[in-house]
């Protein structure tokens, strides 16, 4: 049985594991969810999947079902209304149908994983994700991640680096991607598949090709460790933010893929100098920090940038805007720089 | 309008209990519904002379709360007595205890909750919060306990003493315990022993209701005791129940036992 998770976690990191797990399915492109519930839960995840993806401007309408319970599913249980959904979805010729719990059916004890096993002609994989188990919105994404990797197979090693778990609801996530990936060039690392994101059902036994893993973030690492032991692939448990990590993040690739760095960190190195003189016009300034949307670690990478700028940090100082999720590499260092000008040249 | 229920451990003989008190009832000239709360669906049969009658629940499955009204869910069994079986999901699947819930509110709409007297055979254990609505306020206030002098059947007894407890203290809460009806299994001391269990819960024993074969006899045949035999010493003693539960007074918050008082108890009267 699980317990009330702390009231302080309930706020950024809180969140649903349906809406997580959904966050991560609704990428697979030519695959579609299932949310076994009653409608509401699938509509308010919807919404909230699709604004969000505008705000990116990604104009993709999220492939979701509902299998619709009322009280009558609830009463005299709701598995035939999963194998009615399942086999109504399946004749529009999906690539493959993913299944999501909700607290409603994990409460009522429907066999989800029993309906998934009948064999449909695609692949059914469900994923448990009843909020009211105590699993944030993470959780949910760390399943999701996990059921999908089931569907991988041994791959023949194609030296390509696999981006697990990116923050689809993140704004810029394109950009912090094209930052990791930049990084990777520098080595001479090819991407071998977004998992997942924008991503096609048959990508998916590419997942075990890979020499390494980057995770989006540390609490990904349920997912790393699954990976490691399912195909041998080692893993980075982070993007990197702020400068020193970024230096940090290009080493720590290196090393694990047997490769020679040097080279590439001194480029890297000269590029983040280029961008200090380039805003070398804010040193100076006194500007305050205000952390509400990060956490303490992302704080420490945002303030080393603004000691490299000789930055006067004050309580008094000039408010600067600090995105939510702290930023990736030097690439989301120049473009958080660029808001800091904005605002203390205003 | 009087509004009893009767709870106690499955098999106890509730629902024999209850369609003989709904039957001896009916004979004094009251206006009876009998709701039987169990996925069993069981409960009213005797009155209905053995027939098992469409359920609320699959009523409202196969042709929607909508198409439905009174005279769906309602039927008339013994005497004029109406008899409603809440009915259920299939062992294994679903939620039973919402099934209740549903039922009665459906029950509400249709203004089913009516007569003299209301009698409640709710499922043997009060498993969930569904299995309590029947104490729910503007339902049952009266609380009848059904055990025999076993161990196991004191113990659901004494479980059930604990919802009604907890349910007597929310506010509004007119739920009491009004008393326990011995249906004995043929055990030495078995009255006593009882008696003293309905007393230390801060109740009493309303009426002992020794085993007689009789009881197979009237449901081999499909009818109460009262209908197939009225002249015996059981029909007697289920009359004698029924103007006990018209007369009754004594309704009390009861006070259960610990497990292990339970035990000693039980042991006194081996």
């Amino acid at each position: 049985m699980t317990s009330n998770p702390l009231p302080s976690n309930s706020c950024r990191f809180g969140g649903c594991t349906l809406t997580g797990a959904l966050s991560v399915t609704s990428h697979v492109r030519d695959a579609v969810s299932i949310v076994h519930g009653p409608n509401g839960c699938t509509h308010h995840n919807f919404s909230l999947l699709h604004a969000t993806a505008l705000d990116n401007e990604d104009i993709c309408i999220p492939e979701l079902f509902s299998t619709g319970l009322t009280e009558t599913e609830i009463i005299f249980g709701g598995e035939e209304a999963l194998d009615r959904t399942l086999n109504s979805v399946t004749r529009l010729d999906p690539a493959a149908v993913f299944v999501l719990s909700t607290c409603i059916v994990e409460t009522i004890g429907d066999d989800v994983r029993m309906v998934c096993s009948v064999p449909r002609g695609v692949p059914v994989i469900p994923v448990p994700t009843a909020g009211f188990l105590g699993g944030p919105f993470q959780e949910g994404v760390n399943n999701a991640l996990i059921a999908l990797a089931g569907m991988a197979g041994p791959a023949v090693p194609n030296g390509g680096v696999n981006i697990i778990g990116e923050k689809n609801l993140e704004y810029e996530v394109n950009e912090n991607f094209a930052e990791v990936a930049r990084l990777l060039d520098t080595l001479g690392l090819p991407v071998n598949i977004r998992f997942v994101h924008d991503l096609n059902v048959d990508q998916i036994p590419l997942l075990g090709a890979a020499r390494l893993n980057i995770l989006r973030d540390p609490a990904l690492e349920p997912v790393g460790t699954c990976l490691l032991k399912q195909f041998g692939t080692r893993y980075i448990p982070s993007f990197p933010v702020g400068i020193s990590d970024t230096i940090a993040f290009l080493k720590s690739v290196a090393d694990t893929c047997g490769l020679d760095c040097r080279e590439p960190l001194e480029k890297e190195r000269e590029l983040q100098e280029e961008i200090f003189c380039d805003f070398a016009d804010l040193a100076g300034y006194e500007v305050r920090l205000d952390p509400a949307m990060t956490d303490m670690d992302g704080i420490r990478k945002v303030r080393e940038v603004a000691d490299a700028l000789k930055l006067d940090i004050t309580p008094a100082g000039c408010p600067v805007p600090l995105p939510a999720d702290p930023p990736v590499g030097t690439a989301g260092m120049r473009r958080m720089l660029h808001r800091w000008r904005r605002s203390l040249h205003a | 309008m009087k509004q009893i229920a009767l709870y106690g451990k499955g098999g106890i003989g509730k629902s024999t209990t209850s369609a003989n008190l709904s039957a001896a009832l009916s004979l004094q000239e009251l206006d009876i519904l009998q709701i039987g709360c169990d996925p069993k669906r069981d409960s009213t049969r005797m009155l209905m002379h053995g027939n098992f009658i469409p359920t609320v629940l699959d009523l409202v499955r196969e042709r929607g709360d909508a198409a439905l009204s009174i005279s769906d869910v309602v039927y008339s069994g013994f005497n004029g007595t109406r008899c409603v079986e809440a009915g259920g999901p299939e062992p294994g699947v679903g939620c039973a205890g919402r099934g209740i819930i549903a039922t009665f509110q459906l029950l509400e709409k249709f203004g089913a909750l009516s007569g003299d007297v209301i009698v409640y055979d709710v499922l043997g254990d009060v498993v969930c919060g569904g299995f309590a609505m029947p104490m729910r306020e503007g339902y049952a206030q009266e609380i009848y306990l059904v055990t025999s002098g076993e161990l196991m059947s004191l113990y659901a007894a004494n479980n059930i003493c604990k919802a009604i407890r907890r349910l007597s203290m929310r506010a509004k809460s007119r739920c009491r315990l009004a008393g326990v009806i011995c249906n004995a299994k043929d055990q030495l001391r078995e009255k006593e022993l009882v008696e003293e269990f309905a007393r230390r819960v801060n109740s009493a024993l309303i009426q002992f209701i020794p085993h007689d074969r009789i009881v197979q006899i009237a449901e081999l045949n499909r009818k109460t005791v009262i209908e197939y035999d009225p002249g015996c010493p059981q029909a007697q003693r289920y009359r004698e129940l029924a103007a006990r539960v018209m007369e009754n007074t004594r309704f009390t918050v009861p006070t259960p036992l610990e497990i292990h008082d339970l035990e000693s108890l039980a042991i006194e009267f081996m």
